[in-house]
Parts: C-alpha cells; sequence; structure tokens
C-alpha cells in the first residue's frame, strides 16, 4: 500500500487538496509550459509554500485557488486562439497558398492587458507600490539595443524610453525625488508619489552588454505587462496635475533625442495655457499672441498645430523654467517637497560635453534648478551669465569663467543627498571627489559612520543654526542632526508639546532602571511584582550605582531557554556579530589606509 | 567549340616556363597579336551571318593550327611527359618549410629555395619591370612564373563570373534553322479548341468562394490599426478590497535590496578589500562568497557599463514568476529579552562558589566520595585500590585501607552511631569498621559486623547468591557477589542496604540486612540494564533507575510499582532524590539533567542541557535548596532549587555557579560530587585522583 492511500471516493485533505504541483497544473490547464508560464507571469500568479510539500520537497506548487483562477482567465482562450491562428498560416504556406497566408498573418488575434492591470492592482496605491521592478525593467530596456534575433523589436525599445521619460518628467516636475545614488550598477533614484517610496535603478547610459545567459522570452513577457502598467501609471498620474496624456513632442527636440527637455517644456506649455485660460475668457486672444511668438522666434522650432491651439510655447527657457515653478506652487506641497524643490533655486546649470546627460537633467529640474547642455536645442548656451555652475567631467578645463563654479557631476547627486548645497572646491576639475555615499543606509543602525558622512552632518548642523534650540532638547540632541530635521518640521507649539512628551518618557524611563534595581537588590522575582508601585523612592536611583555591577557577573541563563529561544538567540546573535565584525574589518581597512597614507 | 580544358592552363603554364627558359620572347608577342585580333573577327561574325558553320569551322581551324603551330614552334613534343622540376609528388609542401630546399629534381639532387625577396627588392623590381605584376610565384618549384595576357584574361574572367575561355561567347546569336520566308500553310491544320473562346469555370468559382469568404466575414478588409488606448484606469479607488478576485491573499514580492555604501562607484576607501582579502575569497565556498566586491572609480567618466546589468534583472524576474512566496513574521526583538528573568544570585547565596581545600594522596582515579552524616569525615575511594578517609575541615588523611582492587563506590552507613563504611570493589562489597566514635559506639559497631562461622554454609550457601564472610585483612565482613557490583546504597534507617550488579539479570538489585546479614533480590522483575537504586529519604520506597526509565516500588507491599518516570534521555547515569522526596534529578549520558516533579507528571518538569559530556553524577543537598551535577568535560554546576511547599507553585531552578578546577585525565573529569550535610559546601572527586572542596 503506498504511504498516502487514499480509498477510492474519498476527498483529498488538507495540504494535498489545497495545492498542486506546477505540472499537474500543466496538465489540468491545457497548455504548454511556455504558455502556462507567460500566463502566470501576466496575471501575478507565484508559487505558494505548502505547510507540508506532499510531493516532496523539490518540487514548486501552486495554489489550487490561483490554477483555478487561471483556468477561468480570457487570456488563456486568447493564446488558443493564436495558437490555432500559427497552424492555419503554417497550413496555408504548406499548401502553397501566400496569399491566405499574408492574409491571416495580417490579422493575427492580439490581446489587451488593460484589464489584467486593473486585477491586479485594484487600486492606484498597489500599482505604486508594486512599481519598482516595473521601473528598472523598463529604464534596463531603454538603453538596450533592438535585437532581430532575441525578438527585441525597436518599437519597443523606443516605447520604454517614451515611458521612462514620461515617468521622469513627471517626478521632476512635481518635486517628488528624494534619493539619488551612483553605483557601479547604476543609478538609484527614489521618488516618493502619494506617499509611497518609489526605488527604479537606471543603467549607465552606456552600450550594454548582452549575454546568452538571458532568456529574452521571460523578460519581454514580463515588459509586455510593465509597459502597460507603467503607461496607466503615467496617465493616471498626468491626469493628477491636469496634464494631457500622451504628451505631444516637439518633434524637433525629439529627432535630437531630448525627449526630456521636450517633455518639460510640454508640461509648462499646458500649465501655461490653463492659467491663460482662466485669467482670459476670451480664447482667441492668446493664440493670437501665441502665434505672434512663433513668428518673432525663428530660432524656436515649430510645435505641432494642435499643440500651438492649445499651448502657448515659451520664449526664453528661463521664462519657461519660471512658469513651471509657478504652475508648482501648489497648496497640496507637503515640507519635504518644498525642501527639495528650493534646494537648487536659483542656480543656472550648465552641462558640457562630456558628461552623462539624461540623469542630470532629470535631477537638476527635480530639485529646482535650471539646466543647459552643449548641443541642439539647449535652452541657453554656454556663453551665458547667469550661469553659476558648470559641471565637467574631464581632467582639465581650459578657458573657466570666473563668475561660475566648475564642479564634478557628483556634487550634484552629494548636495541632493544631503539637502544643502555642499562646499565646491573638493569637487573641482581633475580632483578625485570625496567618497559617494549611499544615502539608503542608515549609519547609526549599522553602527559605522563614514567619515565623510559625519563631515556632511556638521555641514548640515551648520546650515541650520539659524533654528532655535527646542525646549526639551539637550545639546546633543542639537548636534544629531536627525533630531533636529524632525524638529525643524515641527512648529513651536508643538514642540513644547514633544518636549512634554519627552519629559514623560525619560521619567518611564527612569522608573524601568529602578524596577530592574529591584531585581537586582535581591527582591526575589515572584515577590518583586507584589511590591511593585508606581511611586519609587527617591534614594532607590542612589543605590543604583552600588547594585549595577553585580549585573555584569555571568548568569548562565542560557541553559534555562528552551531549546527553540535559545537556538533563535544564538541565531540573532551570530547576525549581531556578523555585523560587529564587519565594522570591525571596516575600521581596520580604514586603520590600515590612513597609515599608508601617513608613510 | 572547343573548351578550353583544366590542362589547358597547365601545358600554357608549362609551355609559358619552358618559353621563359628558352628566351623565346618573339613568340610571346606573337601569340598576344593573336589574341588580341580575335574579337575584331568576332564582331565580323554578327555582322556577316554567312556560313556560319563554315565559319566557325574555320574559327576552329585556325584555333588548332595556331595550337599546332606553338606546339611545333616549341619543339616539346615530349612535353607532356615532363613533370614538375619538383618530384616530391601530391605532398603537403609544409613538410619542407623548415628545409633549406624544397624537395628533389628528376637526378635526385636537392632543389635549394630561392632566396625570399623582401619588400623593397619587390618594389624595386616592379620599377624596374613594368611586367612584374604579371609574375606569380610557383610553390611547388620555388620560382616565379610570368603570366601571359591571355592566362591574365581568364583569371579576370573567373573573378568576374563569367565563362572563363575568352572565346566562348554566351549570347551568341540564335540561328533559326527553318526556313519560314515561303510557307503558306500553318503548320498544324487543328481546330481552335472550345475554351479558348468561353470563360474560364475555374476562375468563376474562385471568385465566387473569395465573394463568399468576404461575406462571410472570414477575410476581412484592412483595418488601420488601433492605437493601444490608454483611460482612466484607476478612477476612484474607494472599491479596493485587500483581497484579489479568487480569495486568496496577495503577497507582494520582496523589493530588491537598497545598496549601501560599498556599492558606490566611489566608495571611502575602507569598502575596498585589499588584495589578500580579495583572493581569498576564492577558498571560500561559492555561496559564501560575496557576489559584489566593491570597486573605486576616480571619476564618473570612467564608470563602465556595468556587464551583470541584464543578468541581475533576468534573476530577479525569475525570482518574481518562480520563487514561492510566503508571508514569514520577522522577530524584531531585543536577543536578551529571550533569556528567562531569574532572579538574582545574590539573593541566592550561600552557594558553593570558590575552591577551597584540595585532598591529595590518591593515585588513581577519585571514583566516588561520600561524607559522614555529622560531616566530619570524608570517605573516599579510587581506582589505586585503597579506600582514604580524610578530615574535611583541615584535609588530613586519616586512615587508609588497601583493599587491592580498583573501588567504584563508597558509603557512610547513614546513622551517625554506625561509623561503618560499605566499599564496592570487583565482585565484592566491604563494610569496613572506620574505628571512630566513642568505646559504646566502637562495641556496638563490632557486634553488627561479627559473623558466625557456622551460620555460613547452610544459609547463605542455600538460599541466597551472596555470600557474608568475614573479612580477613580488616575489620569488617566482606560480600561476595556472583557479578561485579558498581553502586551500594543505603536506606535512611541504616539497618537495610542495596547493591547493584548491572550484568546480574533478575538478580541485578539485592537488598542486605545488615542487623541479621541477610541478602534477598526484589520480587519484582527489573526491566533493562539497571544504573542505580536509591532508598526514598522518607518511605519505605526505591528508585530503580534503568537506563531508559525509572521506577519506583513499594517496598512493604512486596514491591509493587509505584510510578515509573520517562525522561526520555537516551541513557540514564545518575539519579538523585531530593530530601523531601517529591523531586528527582536525574542525569544522562548525554550531558541533559531532568528535574522530575514526581507528583506532577512522568515527564520531567525541566531539562537542562548544561554539561557538553555525560553527567557522572548528580546530588541534591540534605538541607540547602541545592543541588549540583558533575560531568566528564570537567565542571561541576551548582543550581539553587528551590522546592515550595505550596503544591500550585512550581519548583524554582536557577543556575548558579560553574564549578571549574579539575583536569581531565584519560578523557574523564570529575566523577563524582556530594554535598556537606550540614554546610553549603561541595566536593567533587576528580579522575585527575584529587578531591575538591568548594565553599561559599
Amino acid at each position: 500500500m503506498p504511504k498516502h492511500y487514499r480509498p477510492p471516493g474519498k476527498k483529498k485533505e488538507g495540504n494535498a487538496a489545497k495545492y498542486m504541483t506546477r505540472t499537474k497544473a500543466v496538465k489540468y490547464l491545457q497548455v504548454s509550459l511556455q504558455d502556462f508560464r507567460r500566463l502566470c507571469v501576466l496575471k501575478g500568479v507565484f508559487p505558494r509554500e505548502p505547510k507540508k510539500k506532499f510531493e516532496g520537497n523539490h518540487k514548486t506548487y501552486y495554489h489550487v485557488k490561483d490554477i483555478m483562477f487561471l483556468a477561468h482567465e480570457p487570456l488563456l482562450e486568447k493564446f488558443r486562439e493564436m495558437r490555432a491562428h500559427g497552424h492555419k498560416v503554417n497550413k496555408a504556406l504548406a499548401k502553397k497558398n501566400k496569399e491566405r497566408a499574408e492574409r491571416l498573418k495580417a490579422a493575427r488575434p492580439t490581446y489587451k492587458l488593460d484589464r489584467l492591470v486593473r486585477e491586479r492592482y485594484p487600486s492606484f496605491i498597489d500599482a505604486l507600490r508594486d512599481l519598482d521592478d516595473c521601473l528598472s525593467m523598463v529604464h534596463l530596456f531603454a538603453t538596450l539595443p533592438a535585437v532581430e534575433r532575441e525578438k527585441i523589436e525597436v518599437s519597443r525599445i523606443h516605447n520604454c524610453r517614451r515611458l521612462s521619460h514620461e515617468w521622469q518628467a513627471y517626478i521632476s516636475r512635481t518635486h517628488s525625488l528624494r534619493k539619488v545614488f551612483i553605483a557601479v550598477k547604476g543609478i538609484y533614484y527614489q521618488a516618493e508619489v502619494q506617499g509611497q517610496k518609489i526605488t527604479w535603478l537606471t543603467p549607465h547610459a552606456l552600450q550594454q552588454v548582452l549575454t546568452d545567459e538571458v532568456d529574452f522570452n521571460v523578460m519581454l513577457t514580463f515588459l509586455e505587462f510593465y509597459e502597460t502598467l507603467l503607461a496607466f501609471v503615467n496617465f493616471r498620474l498626468y491626469h493628477s496635475i491636469n496634464v494631457k496624456y500622451p504628451p505631444i513632442l516637439d518633434p524637433q527636440l525629439e529627432a535630437l533625442a531630448e525627449d526630456l527637455y521636450a517633455l518639460f517644456r510640454y508640461f509648462s506649455a499646458s500649465s501655461r495655457a490653463q492659467v491663460l485660460e482662466n485669467q482670459d475668457l476670451s480664447p482667441s486672444q492668446p493664440e493670437n499672441a501665441d502665434l505672434g511668438s512663433v513668428g518673432t522666434e525663428g530660432d524656436e522650432s515649430d510645435l505641432r498645430l494642435a499643440q500651438l491651439q492649445l499651448q502657448l510655447p515659451t520664449n526664453t527657457p528661463g521664462a519657461l523654467m519660471q512658469l513651471v515653478e509657478k504652475a508648482g506652487v501648489e497648496d497640496t506641497d507637503d515640507d519635504e517637497t518644498r525642501e527639495c524643490k528650493s534646494l537648487f533655486k536659483n542656480l543656472k546649470f550648465f552641462l558640457s560635453r562630456e558628461v552623462q546627460r539624461e540623469s542630470l537633467l532629470f535631477i537638476i529640474p527635480a530639485f529646482g534648478g535650471v539646466v543647459s547642455w552643449e548641443g541642439g536645442g539647449a535652452p541657453f548656451k554656454e556663453t551665458d551669465e547667469g550661469i553659476t555652475h558648470q559641471i565637467v567631467d574631464r581632467p582639465s578645463q581650459g578657458h573657466m569663467f570666473l563668475s561660475r563654479e566648475y564642479v564634478q557631476p557628483q556634487w550634484v547627486f552629494d548636495c541632493v543627498n544631503a539637502r544643502i548645497l555642499l562646499p565646491t572646491d573638493i569637487y573641482a576639475v581633475g580632483r578625485v571627489p570625496p567618497p559617494h555615499l549611499s544615502p539608503f543606509v542608515d549609519n547609526e543602525a549599522e553602527g559605522y559612520v563614514p567619515e565623510y558622512a559625519e563631515k556632511i552632518k556638521r555641514l548640515q548642523a551648520a546650515a541650520r543654526k539659524e533654528l532655535m534650540p527646542m525646549p526639551g532638547l539637550d545639546i546633543e540632541d542639537i548636534e544629531d542632526p536627525q533630531n533636529i530635521l524632525v524638529a525643524g518640521v515641527i512648529s513651536r507649539t508643538e514642540a513644547n508639546e514633544a518636549a512634554e512628551e519627552q519629559r514623560k518618557i525619560s521619567m518611564l524611563q527612569n522608573q524601568y532602571h529602578d524596577e530592574l534595581n529591584m531585581e537586582v537588590q535581591g527582591v526575589p522575582y515572584s515577590a518583586s511584582g507584589v511590591h511593585r508601585t508606581m511611586q519609587i523612592p527617591v534614594e532607590d536611583t542612589e543605590s543604583k550605582k552600588e547594585t549595577l555591577p553585580d549585573s555584569e557577573l555571568p548568569v548562565n541563563e542560557e541553559i534555562m531557554m528552551s531549546n527553540k529561544k535559545r537556538k533563535l538567540y544564538k541565531a540573532m546573535k551570530m547576525g549581531e556579530d556578523k555585523k560587529k565584525n564587519a565594522n570591525k574589518l571596516l575600521e581596520k581597512r580604514k586603520k590600515m589606509a590612513e597609515a599608508k597614507k601617513s608613510a | 567549340m572547343k573548351m578550353p580544358k583544366k590542362n589547358d592552363i597547365n601545358n600554357n603554364k608549362k609551355k609559358r616556363k619552358d618559353k621563359e627558359n628558352n628566351k623565346q620572347q618573339d613568340q610571346d608577342y606573337k601569340l598576344e597579336l593573336e589574341l588580341e585580333k580575335e574579337p575584331i573577327q568576332q564582331q565580323q561574325h554578327v555582322f556577316v551571318l554567312v556560313d556560319e558553320n563554315a565559319f566557325s569551322n574555320h574559327n576552329n581551324d585556325q584555333e588548332e593550327e595556331l595550337e599546332e603551330e606553338a606546339r611545333v614552334e616549341e619543339s616539346d613534343s615530349s612535353e607532356d611527359e615532363v613533370g614538375p622540376r619538383n618530384t616530391i609528388g601530391d605532398v603537403p609542401l609544409e613538410w619542407y618549410k623548415d628545409e633549406p630546399h624544397i624537395g628533389y629534381d628528376i637526378t635526385g639532387k636537392k632543389i635549394i629555395k630561392l632566396p625570399k625577396k623582401d619588400m623593397l627588392d619587390s618594389l624595386l623590381a616592379t620599377a624596374d619591370n613594368s611586367k612584374n605584376w604579371r609574375k606569380i610565384i610557383d610553390q611547388l618549384n620555388d620560382e616565379e612564373v610570368q603570366l601571359a595576357k591571355n592566362e591574365i584574361g581568364l583569371i579576370q574572367n573567373l573573378l568576374r563570373g563569367k565563362t572563363p575561355h575568352p572565346d566562348v561567347d554566351p549570347y551568341a546569336p540564335y540561328v533559326d534553322w527553318f526556313e519560314w520566308k515561303d510557307s503558306i500553310h500553318p503548320l498544324s491544320s487543328a481546330q481552335e479548341p472550345k475554351r479558348r473562346f468561353i470563360p474560364s469555370k475555374w476562375e468563376t468559382k474562385k471568385v465566387v468562394k473569395l465573394i463568399r469568404a468576404i461575406r462571410e466575414g472570414r477575410i476581412k478588409q484592412d483595418k488601420p490599426k488601433e492605437e493601444p488606448q490608454l483611460y482612466l484606469l484607476w478612477g476612484d479607488d474607494s472599491n479596493s478590497t485587500e483581497k484579489s478576485g479568487h480569495g486568496l491573499s496577495y503577497i507582494p514580492a520582496p523589493k530588491p535590496k537598497v545598496p549601501g555604501h560599498e556599492e558606490s562607484y566611489n566608495p571611502s576607501v575602507e569598502y575596498i578589500p585589499t588584495q589578500e582579502e580579495v583572493d581569498s575569497y576564492q577558498l571560500m565556498y561559492e555561496e559564501d562568497r560575496p557576489k559584489f566586491i566593491p570597486k573605486r572609480f576616480e571619476s564618473l567618466r570612467s564608470v563602465p557599463a556595468y556587464e551583470n546589468a541584464l543578468k541581475e534583472s533576468f534573476e530577479r524576474c525569475l525570482d518574481l514568476y518562480l520563487c514561492p512566496r510566503a508571508r514569514k513574521k520577522r522577530i524584531n526583538i531585543d536577543p536578551e529579552s529571550l533569556k528567562p528573568k531569574l532572579p538574582n544570585k545574590k539573593d541566592l547565596k550561600p552557594y558553593p562558589s570558590t575552591c577551597y581545600l584540595e585532598y591529595k594522596g590518591h593515585m588513581g582515579a577519585v571514583m566516588s566520595i561520600s561524607v559522614e552524616v555529622s560531616g566530619q569525615w570524608l570517605a573516599s575511594g579510587s581506582t589505586d585500590g585503597t579506600v582514604r578517609v580524610w578530615e574535611v575541615e583541615t584535609g588530613r588523611c586519616l586512615r587508609i585501607w588497601d583493599v587491592g582492587e580498583a573501588v567504584h563506590y563508597v558509603a557512610w552507613n547513614p546513622v551517625q552511631e554506625r561509623k561503618i563504611l560499605a566499599v564496592a570493589l570487583g565482585h565484592d562489597v566491604l563494610l569496613l569498621n572506620t574505628g571512630f566514635g566513642d568505646e559504646e559506639e566502637q562495641q556496638k559497631v563490632k557486634e553488627l559486623l561479627h559473623i558466625e562461622a557456622a551460620q555460613d554454609p547452610d544459609e547463605s550457601g542455600a538460599t541466597s547468591t551472596v555470600s557474608w564472610v568475614q573479612y580477613d585483612k580488616y575489620e569488617g565482613v566482606r560480600l561476595r557477589h556472583p557479578k561485579a557490583v558498581s553502586k551500594v546504597e543505603w536506606h535512611f534507617g541504616g539497618n537495610y542496604f542495596s547493591t547493584v550488579m548491572p550484568t546480574g539479570d533478575s538478580r541485578a538489585i539485592l537488598l542486605h540486612q545488615l542487623s541479621k546479614k541477610h541478602t534477598q533480590t526484589i520480587p519484582s522483575k527489573v526491566r533493562g540494564l539497571p544504573v542505580s537504586s536509591v532508598f526514598h529519604p522518607s518511605r519505605n520506597t526505591i528508585f530503580i533507575a534503568t537506563k531508559k526509565s525509572i521506577r519506583q516500588y513499594d517496598l512493604q507491599k512486596k514491591c509493587k510499582l509505584v510510578r515509573k518516570l520517562e525522561p526520555g534521555v537516551r541513557e540514564i547515569s545518575s539519579i538523585a532524590i531530593h530530601p523531601a522526596g517529591d523531586n528527582v534529578i536525574v542525569g544522562s549520558h548525554e550531558g541533559k539533567l531532568c528535574w522530575f516533579d514526581v507528583d506532577l507528571s512522568s515527564q520531567p518538569y525541566r531539562k537542562l542541557k548544561c554539561h557538553k559530556k555525560d553527567i557522572t553524577d548528580v546530588a541534591f543537598h540534605p538541607s540547602y535548596p541545592l543541588f549540583a551535577s558533575c560531568s566528564d568535560d570537567c565542571i561541576a554546576y551548582v543550581f539553587h532549587g528551590k522546592v515550595y511547599s505550596d503544591l500550585n507553585q512550581n519548583p524554582l531552578i536557577v543556575p548558579l555557579e560553574k564549578l571549574q578546577g579539575h583536569t581531565s585525565t584519560n578523557g574523564r573529569g570529575v566523577m563524582d560530587c556530594t554535598f556537606h550535610p550540614r554546610q553549603p559546601w561541595l566536593f567533587t572527586a576528580g579522575a585527575d585522583s584529587v578531591i575538591k572542596l568548594y565553599c561559599h
């Protein structure tokens, strides 16, 4: 008799009834494994872990409900239709009926994924929450070359580029970018949209390496869904700021591959148009003004006719940027957005030819700066007097304007992360810039603070010195800029309340210490509970100092723990030790490096 | 027309070669001239068209003539037999690559290679001779050959993909031999068929088919392609629900890890591993090896594209759709909070903590120790075959019995007046008169330990397996057992004692009565190998520990089984009873200590894994709430074990002290531990032949 014998007629029970192995699922659905994979990817169905793996440990298990969910999917029927269609084409070709084959090929069944997007993400917030992978993937494909043999089509690459630029334009426009980080893998961005922190990675804007280890079928299936998702997300986001989607871009700028800038212009133009529409009741006047301005500005590229009727192209990019800002002043801005918006306010950047443009064109406007570059379609020239910073990534700079600062690109990234303007001298041309630190690491929790992070902290503290110290805060607290960050946000009255609370907390802490004392002093464990009261005599705190050293004696509590707890304890200790060792290693390396430098 | 054959080319080459050898330059020119003339002749064919056949014949003749002429003039009829100069045959030329010669001529002499021309020489040669470009090198014969003009033409034709021979004309005009001019009748007299005049049936059928297909919608007219429509997908978020459509909760995939400082393109110096560290990664297991090695770039422009970008993205995709997802609760607590809250050790004083005295004198491992009830004397038995009695407070050795065999166990009689020491060694148990105490007591002890010789043979020989004999070496009694004895335990009354013979089968546990000099077995059967037997400290019951379980028998009711305790350990090594009698501790060979609350359950109330090696002995203090265990890992552990009179309250167990000091000998550590009967002191006997006293 087999191990799990089930008499005939008796239903399956437990895990065997709830879960299904992949092979069985494929058989049940009567699809090929490839189609099953595609379905799973598109529907977001993933394997689940049953409590008991009844058919072996090495198998993947799906929930029966998930499989039923797939079985009722209209897409499944569509896949079958496509398969049948393929057969028809093959048959026609085999019968040398080219005409029919052509006709069939033209009428290939297609499907749409919008319903799936809605189904997987019932609310918009859900979609935003899961957007990380989507953005990383779309940004990656935006930099890939179209490869015929891997079925990566040019149109899809272009679509990815367009979507990524639209997303970046939105983020930049709403000033919701929070953190940026240049890693070896690419550039990480973190934005906050509707309270959701969205992190994504864009590869460095270079030729990507194509490897054979990658199965593009799977990636393209993912991309298919992600493209749809991002398009709808962008639509919704644009809708939320009253901009028409899909945007109509200036063809000349598009041809110059300045999509992002073209998008900015589109934004500003549409917002301007709105402002004008609100101001003027007669719609004919702005139209006339539009046409006139286009006529006068010969150098300015023509916008499309449809655009012209609605929007107002601007004469100078400086005015444009101001327009963007004017439109951006909305009462809904939270403090962080306000802070981000004003970081590069009144600064004018110019990117040298060798600087990687994409990321900086995205970041600088996101933090309120104005930027131009060397090349076609640039809003202003290098000789512009108003430029305050020129970003240079070359060993030496020949001609230098005295009126502006020459910095390496890392300066922008570090400023953004520190939220202050850092001194530019250490980022000067030809120098090795200071270490670029990750904004995603909580140094305090990690237990190791790099030297440059401390320096930045001091600079931040200095920049905020005008802030009055809050009541209830000690000097130590002021030194800790995070406290100030928090404190800076809340108003004075709130601060008072906070101080009150802090006092309470400290009271409670004292009480806790006293209770500890009680235990230490020898009130037996069981008895101490009876004696415990809220009023603790003051003299207890004095006796604390005498009794505390006793607790340092090694108490062998470990053998009193249950097996489970002991193992958990050991595992936790191991993790702590690992962290400590890593930090020790860092300190050791630092010492060695310093010794080398001095020697 | 005659097509040129392969041989012809060869022949021509040979001809050229011979000619050059003979320096018959004028011949050459002549042939060239002939060739130049030929195209003109062909042109003539086109226009003339008179007696084509004849002309072509003539042409052929002319060619043949030419060839013949050449042959005659060259006068080499034997030309075909003349092979190449080199006679090595059809072998790869690279065999001669490193040799100074290229082969052998017909006489067997080596043909020496020509000196190699360098670039300058060849340049000069082209400057000197305008025909130099026609020269090629014959690899086989290693000599220069000048190509004739017709040969070059041939090569050019080949390169252009034309017919190689210059004489062949692929587009020669068609010659129709039938004479149409004078015929007035058609060639065939058949009538035109009808089908030429009526519309095609099959065409009609096909058209009808197409029409039907269009009507039925099978063929669709080309429609303009629909653009992907975008609309406001999420209108209002009010109807959002937690669960997805199929009733299962959606588990979002964990977000990708955010990068740390070390992933920066320009991390601080301390994040970059040294070369030795990078090398040491190679020695690690592949799973442990760090996947990412930090690197430093001096500037942003020098950062290359990340080579694993696609691969990592792909792996993320695989994770997303292939990895089983499950919600796991991650405990985020301080590890210290996992530790049980124990009362402070200071409250639980006094307990033994420091080594106060060492009793030295034994030559072998001390197997067993026992303290006299008054606490004045300590007896010890060792593998060196001696039993010693020490004064506890001074550490002085008072008496030595040389019993001549390794001693397994010693035990003082629990009655203060009877200073008798029971010693287990080999197959014997000795009851020794220690000689302590005043004269009255001595008298009583002597009486007790006296055996009438006449009584022996008929009683002990017939009924009991154990013979009570007067010990002749020292004053005392000797009990001869059939098997080796491992333990002797006194009843609290001091009259009875039990012995354990692990290999004694049904007679493994024996009860002896001192006053009657009588021995009896336990009526109940002992299941398993007995390890130890202990009397209850106040009632007439006995605990018998086998390797797996402990059974309590009532001695007054014919050894009725009272209860059975299951410690669930691999092998029990020792057992001790709490002085109140309701709690038992059991030590095991795997280093676990089990505390039983006998009334509570047959399962241990608490298991403590306190030793790494076998526990050799466990002991309770007779008056203080203390117990101890000692083990082969040279450690004795002292615990606080408080038993409350309130039955609802569980006993309190607190580990107090780890007593170290003994050294390991032959893999054994501490062999025995005993508490002082009055003071909170602990004696430990080590395999290193030292007895230690730990005081508070």
